[in-house]
């Protein structure tokens, strides 16, 4: 008992390491792919982008050491110096130390998972420790001989020597860029500072780049603070001064930029002015540190949402499922009391009570499920990644373009999503799109395009993924698919049901292997993958334009809304996502055909399953008209019969527990609101076996 | 610290405390729930039932053997119910005022509801005054137990609980 209470905790302790630098993890990759993106470009890389991941590795770092990860913090700590250094100008980042540093990111990312997954593999140690070796040996320039950069910059002393390293780094990187150099000075009351100084703060980072900011004691009034700020910008000082609301005497230039022509500040008072030799810098105590306010900065959070377990939601669920239960005991009390003689205008009462409960619970019940609704984004967001990089290695040009990225699925499909994602999109940059050359030859633009779309459609939620590429030759998969001993050699197929194939099991349309989808998971997983979920997966396709590959999915796996069916005295309940339309067919239209029935339905006969027949039910005559619940699945088509619809129900499909494993077309079974179970249809089933039927 | 006198005879206290709880140990009781079934007694050891509710409605299952009655939802966990004078070969009766579904759990963790004329009693009995059963009815009683002047027999829980073929 307590070695188990014990593992849980670490496993909790686990858990939380996990999420925490899951999360730091990915931020890391973003900027690692923004950094990998402006170096290809060949342009510098941001500094923004380098102090974020400087941070992010420093956090990796702590975070590691206190879960004990000695290794893992180690790494991180090795990162930290890498990206302090190119961040400082101490060392530049070349490919080959870029390269080290995403192989870095990327060990992390293993790391996290084995962790996911028990433990640490024997011998992580060791491959960390061969990475960090390689790091040392890249090592870091030694830095070159500088002249200090302030010493070219007129500016008050007290300014320049507060400068940090980082500060002085970027002071020299903007004045190589012939940049101008300003010192700001802005007077602010006590009361409202802090604002007036982050707008101040916010627009020269729209001109420019803020180099540092001191408060500065000096002539401001009683309940007035002065700030110094060092500015690096191409706009000319009027320009600035319009720019910042600011007088331009507030301005003084410590240093012309190549690009402008400054207007110098006419001094006020001569002798005076701002002079600022005679401003001096406050003592350290005071001083703001720019370091320690991007510290703070980093320290709160950046959104306000919070990070929960989906299990912790499950718990949630269920607890929400047993308040509902002791609801129903408070109600059969409330009845109990009503019926008594003496006590029944406090039983209405407590029955009054009681339905305020439970219209409460419902909408507790209903905001859980919410909770565990998240955007589409995050794995959007994974697939640019991955398809930035995988873009650079196999040369072609592609343009990833998304809509639709708030819309919201269920936590636990979405995460099951990523895969089959992943694998569409891979499938589309490394066979679908082809080379540059080969796309200008087709009269294409060189860039190809990746769509990714996601919308709500009903009770769910549909994905696309398009391409304009080259398409897929129903016949080569035709030849493929005999070859593989998939279909006869003279099967009559229609091109939709050619290219249904590729999701069958074994069958890969390019003959070598890349490196990059060839990996033996193919289209078969996606839908395998995709149909676990209660979705659809399908593909279309046009030789020479594209092929889109479309998922359909419920948007909760938790709650499905149901059509609830009678037949005899049962109840049953067909998923809703699944029912085209109802309606009462004509004597005429139901047709015998052999020893089967088929619907006529608008020009189309489609296979008839009378429910009470396929179930067994004896209770109940059927009536004369009953009722057809038209099914589909995918494009496949089923009229169920039944002899009442009861209406729509959001219902929680639930295992069946007991002796007998499964049962054909039962897929579950659910509780009403009076306690009863009902039967959950098996859609897929009962079309797939009816039309087996239908083919025999 | 303390006299050798002293200390043998606290040894002789510890020895006999051991010896005590040792014998508890040998002397294991087993407890059993009883119920009956076509005026016999029966009984499932009770670690094995969860709890003991009274027969509501039952939703009928399609495609499944006759001693499966049909679904009911306990408290939303939705558990099949089954006909235990069926499945042990007895006839078939419907549900009475006495009547109970013992809620039993299998080995794997599932529920499983079984319908019974009657539930009785918790009989506790001695591991060692069991007795094996001279027909075992194809595996399904696994022991008889002493109750009053008569025996009852003790079911095997996963024959209950577990199809092997349906």
């Amino acid at each position: 008992m307590a070695r188990r209470s014990h593992k849980g905790a670490s496993r909790r302790a686990d858990r939380e390491f996990l999420s925490e630098a899951e999360e730091i993890l990915e931020r890391m990759r973003d900027d690692l792919g923004a950094c990998l993106e402006q170096a290809g470009a060949g342009n510098e890389l941001a500094p923004h982008t380098l102090n974020q991941l400087f941070r992010s590795a420093h956090s990796l770092k702590g975070l590691s050491g206190m879960f004990g990860l000695e290794a893992l913090a180690e790494l991180a700590h090795r990162i930290e110096d890498l990206l302090d250094a190119w961040r400082l100008g101490r060392a530049q980042p070349t490919p080959a130390r870029l390269a080290l540093f995403e192989e870095s990111v990327e060990l992390f990312g293993h790391a996290l998972e084995q962790l996911a997954n028990g433990g640490l593999a024997a011998g992580f140690g060791e491959t960390v420790a061969a990475l960090i070796a390689r790091i040392a040996a890249e090592g870091s320039t030694p830095p070159a001989a500088r002249a200090a950069a302030s010493e070219t910059v007129d500016a008050p002393p007290a300014l320049l020597r507060a400068l940090t390293e980082y500060e002085e780094h970027r002071l020299r990187e903007n004045l190589g860029r012939g940049r101008a150099i300003y010192v700001v000075t802005t007077v602010f009351d006590l009361s409202s500072f802090e604002e007036k100084l982050s707008e101040v703060s916010a627009a020269l980072r729209e001109v420019g780049e803020l180099l540092s900011t001191l408060p500065s004691p000096g002539s401001g009034g009683p309940g007035e603070i002065r700030f110094a700020l060092l500015a690096a910008t191409d706009l000319d000082a009027g320009a600035l001064a319009t720019r910042l609301e600011l007088e331009l005497s507030a301005i003084h230039t410590a240093r012309a930029g190549r690009n402008n022509t400054p207007t110098r500040p006419a001094p006020t008072a001569p002798g005076e002015g701002p002079g600022f030799a005679s401003v001096d810098r406050a003592t350290p105590g005071d001083a703001l540190e720019p370091a320690a306010e991007s510290e703070a900065a980093t320290l709160r959070s950046a959104s306000d949402t919070v990070r929960v377990d989906v299990h912790k939601l499950d718990e949630l669920m269920n607890l929400v499922g047993e308040l509902a239960l002791e609801r129903g005991a408070l109600s059969a009390f409330a009845r109990r009391l009503a019926g008594e003689p003496g006590a029944a205008k406090l039983g209405a009462e407590l029955e009054k009570i009681h339905k305020a409960l439970d219209r409460k619970l419902q909408d507790l019940q209903a905001s859980v499920i919410e909770v565990r609704m998240v955007p589409l984004r995050q794995v959007f967001d994974k697939l640019s990644r991955v398809a930035r990089r995988l873009r650079l290695d196999l040369a072609k040009q592609a343009r990833l373009e998304i809509k639709g990225a708030d819309t919201e699925l269920d936590k636990l499909i979405v995460e099951e999503l990523v895969d089959p994602l992943m694998h569409i999109v891979r499938n589309a940059l490394d066979h679908g799109l082809e080379a540059p050359d080969e796309r200008r030859a087709a009269g294409k633009p060189p860039e190809g395009v990746i769509r990714i779309e996601a919308w709500q459609r009903g009770n769910d939620v549909v994905i696309t993924v398009a391409d304009d590429g080259r398409g897929i030759d129903a016949e080569r998969v035709r030849a493929k698919a005999v070859e593989r001993g998939l279909i006869p050699a003279g099967a009559q197929l229609s091109q939709r049901e050619l290219l249904d194939l590729v999701f069958a099991p074994g069958l890969s349309t390019r003959s070598e292997v890349t490196e990059t989808s060839g990996r033996g998971v193919g289209m078969d997983v996606v839908r395998s993958n995709v149909s676990a979920l209660g979705g659809i997966a399908a593909i279309a396709s046009t030789l020479g334009a594209g092929t889109t590959v479309t998922l359909t999915l419920p948007i909760t796996l938790a709650i499905i809304q149901a059509l609830l069916v009678g037949v005899g005295e049962e109840r049953y309940a067909v998923p809703l996502n699944a029912v085209r339309e109802v309606l009462i067919p004509d004597a005429g239209s139901l047709q015998r055909s052999g020893s089967r029935e088929l619907l006529a339905l608008r020009g189309e006969a489609l296979p008839v399953l009378r429910l009470r027949e396929e179930f067994g039910v004896r209770s109940g005559a059927p009536p004369a008209k009953p009722f057809a619940v038209i099914l589909g699945l995918g494009d496949a088509r089923l009229a169920l019969l039944v002899d009442r619809l009861e209406g729509q129900r959001d219902t929680v499909i639930k295992p069946i527990q007991g002796p007998v494993r499964s049962v054909r077309g039962v897929a579950g079974a659910t509780e009403l609101g009076d306690r009863s179970a009902v039967l959950v249809l098996d859609v897929a089933a009962l079309v797939s076996s009816a039309l087996r039927a239908e083919a025999a | 610290m303390s006299a050798p006198g002293e200390s043998s005879a606290w040894d002789v206290l510890a020895r006999a405390a051991a010896a005590r709880s040792a014998t508890a140990e040998l002397r294991a009781q087993r407890e059993l729930l009883v119920f009956s079934l076509d005026g016999a007694s029966y009984a499932l050891p009770i670690e094995r039932v969860r709890e003991i509710v009274r027969p509501r409605k039952l939703t009928p299952m399609p495609h499944v053997p006759a001693e499966v009655l049909g679904i009911i939802s306990l408290r939303g966990e939705i558990v099949q119910v089954i006909d235990a004078r069926q499945r042990l070969g007895l006839p078939a009766a419907a549900p009475a005022r006495g009547s109970r579904v013992i809620v039993m759990t299998a080995e794997h963790g599932d529920i499983t509801g079984l319908l019974v004329d009657g539930v009785h009693e918790v009989l506790r009995v001695d591991e060692s005054a069991l007795r094996a059963p001279t027909n075992t009815e194809g595996g399904l009683i696994s022991a008889l137990a002493p109750r009053g002047d008569h025996f009852v027999s003790l079911v095997a829980p996963e024959f209950l609980v577990t199809f092997d073929a349906s």
